[in-house]
């Protein structure tokens, strides 16, 4: 279970649905990317309840196909720069995503089943790009709601403030759709700020069962720049020097730094 | 309450606005990077609403409790005072639908009926601007009672006689939203830096003007023939006290502000920002 970096990114394939813990600033799983970017998989798939800084590098590097999220930006920093530039160009496919639809697929994968209909959509232009997304007759009360497809990931990588050593994590906060990735994707990579020796020192209940758990890597400081609470806060500045960067037109080059850190 | 303040801003104009839309005991959620609706809410809970449950977008998690607006102490703010935090799909799946929280969107672009955009400006296929995207308002607009709007830069890029993308449901004909399944009955107001507006009779409809400015500059920066209400006036000014509570204690960094501002002046405030956190217990080591 116990392995290193280089080896948790190894289980990444080229053309992989690969699901990012955490959300926008929040617990990102910037170490495990930093490593996915210089073995160079590529090809993926991005899922993820709302993308940040770590997307915006994967996207930047030409690394992704298509993106499935409900958001995609830096919070209060503003658009996320290669995103929003790449996007005009058509660079890669976006397959748009609400927080229902994410969490009702989710929850249909957690069932074992085909969809989950909840009242959502309706009345927008959501199925007009997405219209693999069909509509099913409550067979009760006859009305049409939309059937949310079930989302398997084949990789969900979640960065924890911390775990034991079987890969049982707590996350005290943010927790987005990391509960529900460790349950359906195919292999889950947790990278873990600190690692205790039993679960009575996880400091709350469990949020991920190590029994699903592939492979734990011991990554302290491993959401660096974004926040893993309660070890750090968000490094604002370090989000606004990228920002910078990419509006001088200088990404290869920080990308070229990034990738040099650790 | 004190009496008028004459010195204030437009920021703490809207922050009162908001607060004075919220009602004692009631669920309100802060969505992502809206620090002016928190500045409201926490507003209205050290005046007229002490009990409000709040959902809070960083952190995910359900509160009583308020802490001075932040950017990356939001997160330490939250220690020791949370009541639940539940995995984003339970918020979603089971206590968004149930307790239908009074959240306060802003979407990129209006059109009159309320309808809202936030995905992309020009062709879908090849954007303009691609925006962030929907986040949850397709969901939240097919079901909730209490959405409301804002706008903090009223304009005409803005508000639109046609959107480029319906990523939120306004108002409409009654028979047709019965037919598509829409539980909710629109967004309830919409608050600018102008106005105060709401949908009644299907068409955004002038409640009152800001101190300042004028109904037909109002018009004049809308896309769209507005409504105005019979009754309509000037939205009355924030107290000494609202404004004081705002400015001393809800957000000495003056967070709300980032909401009001653009380019430049925008980006300086956020590394003035930034750096006094850094001077203060965020948690950064």
């Amino acid at each position: 279970m116990l392995t290193s970096l280089h080896d948790a990114v190894e289980l990444v394939r080229p053309g992989d649905m690969i699901a990012l813990g955490g959300t926008t600033l929040y617990r990102r799983p910037l170490a495990f990317v930093r490593e996915l970017l210089r073995q160079g998989t590529g090809d993926l798939t991005l899922l993820e309840l709302t993308a940040g800084l770590e997307s915006d590098l994967l996207v930047g590097a030409g690394r992704v196909r298509r993106i499935r999220t409900c958001y995609f930006g830096l919070e209060a920093f503003g658009l996320a720069p290669m995103f929003t530039r790449l996007a005009s160009q058509g660079a890669f496919e976006i397959m748009e995503e609400t927080e229902g639809s994410l969490a009702f697929g989710l929850r249909a994968a957690e069932a074992g089943i085909g969809f989950m209909p909840a009242r959502a959509w309706l009345g927008t232009d959501m199925f007009k790009v997405r219209p693999d997304v069909k509509m099913v007759q409550d067979p009760y009360t006859g009305e049409l709601l939309p059937a949310f497809p079930a989302i398997r990931p084949d990789v969900a990588v979640i960065h924890v403030p911390v775990a034991d050593g079987e890969g049982n994590a707590a996350l005290y906060i943010n927790k987005a759709y990391d509960r529900e990735l460790g349950l359906v994707a195919d292999r889950v990579i947790l990278t873990a700020e600190k690692i205790v020796d039993s679960p009575k020192e996880l400091g709350s209940e469990i949020d991920i069962l190590g029994r699903r758990v592939a492979a734990l890597v011991h990554a302290p400081g491993g959401a660096r720049p974004t926040s893993c609470y309660p070890h750090y806060a968000l490094d604002s500045l370090a989000i606004m020097d990228y920002i910078e960067a990419c509006n001088r037109g200088e990404f290869d080059h920080y990308l070229a730094r990034f990738l040099e850190q650790r | 309450m004190t009496s008028a303040a004459t010195d204030y801003t437009v920021d703490e104009l809207m922050a009162v606005c908001i607060s004075r839309l919220v009602q004692d005991s009631e669920c309100v959620a802060q969505g992502i990077a809206t620090p002016m609706v928190m500045a409201g809410f926490f507003l209205a809970k050290m005046t007229h609403a002490p009990n409000l449950l709040f959902a809070s977008a960083i952190g995910m998690a359900l509160t009583t409790h308020w802490s001075p607006l932040a950017i990356s102490a939001v997160e330490r703010g939250l220690q020791d005072h949370i009541l639940i935090a539940p995995s984003f799909a339970q918020l979603v799946c089971e206590i968004l639908p149930t307790l239908q929280f009074k959240e306060f969107l802003r979407p990129a672009q209006i059109d009159a009926q309320g309808n809202t955009n936030n995905v992309a400006i020009g062709n879908y296929h090849h954007p303009r601007v691609r925006l962030p995207g929907s986040g949850g308002i397709p969901d939240v607009t097919s079901f909730s009672a209490n959405t409301y709007l804002y706008n903090p830069r009223h304009g005409r890029a803005s508000f639109v006689e046609k959107l480029d993308f319906i990523s939120g449901v306004g108002v409409g004909p009654e028979e047709e939203r019965r037919r598509l399944g829409i539980v909710s009955p629109g967004p309830r107001a919409l608050l600018t830096d102008l106005g105060v507006f709401d949908f009644e009779g299907g068409r955004m409809r002038l409640l009152s003007y800001h101190p300042g400015t004028t109904i037909e500059r109002i018009q004049a920066r809308t896309g769209f023939p507005i409504a105005i209400a019979s009754d309509v006036h000037e939205t009355p000014p924030p107290s000494e006290e609202e404004v004081r509570l705002l400015r001393e204690v809800i957000d000495p960094l003056g967070v709300r502000k980032l909401e009001t501002l653009g380019g430049a002046d925008r980006w300086a405030l956020l590394r003035e920002i930034a750096q006094k956190e850094l001077g203060t217990d965020a948690g950064h080591g």
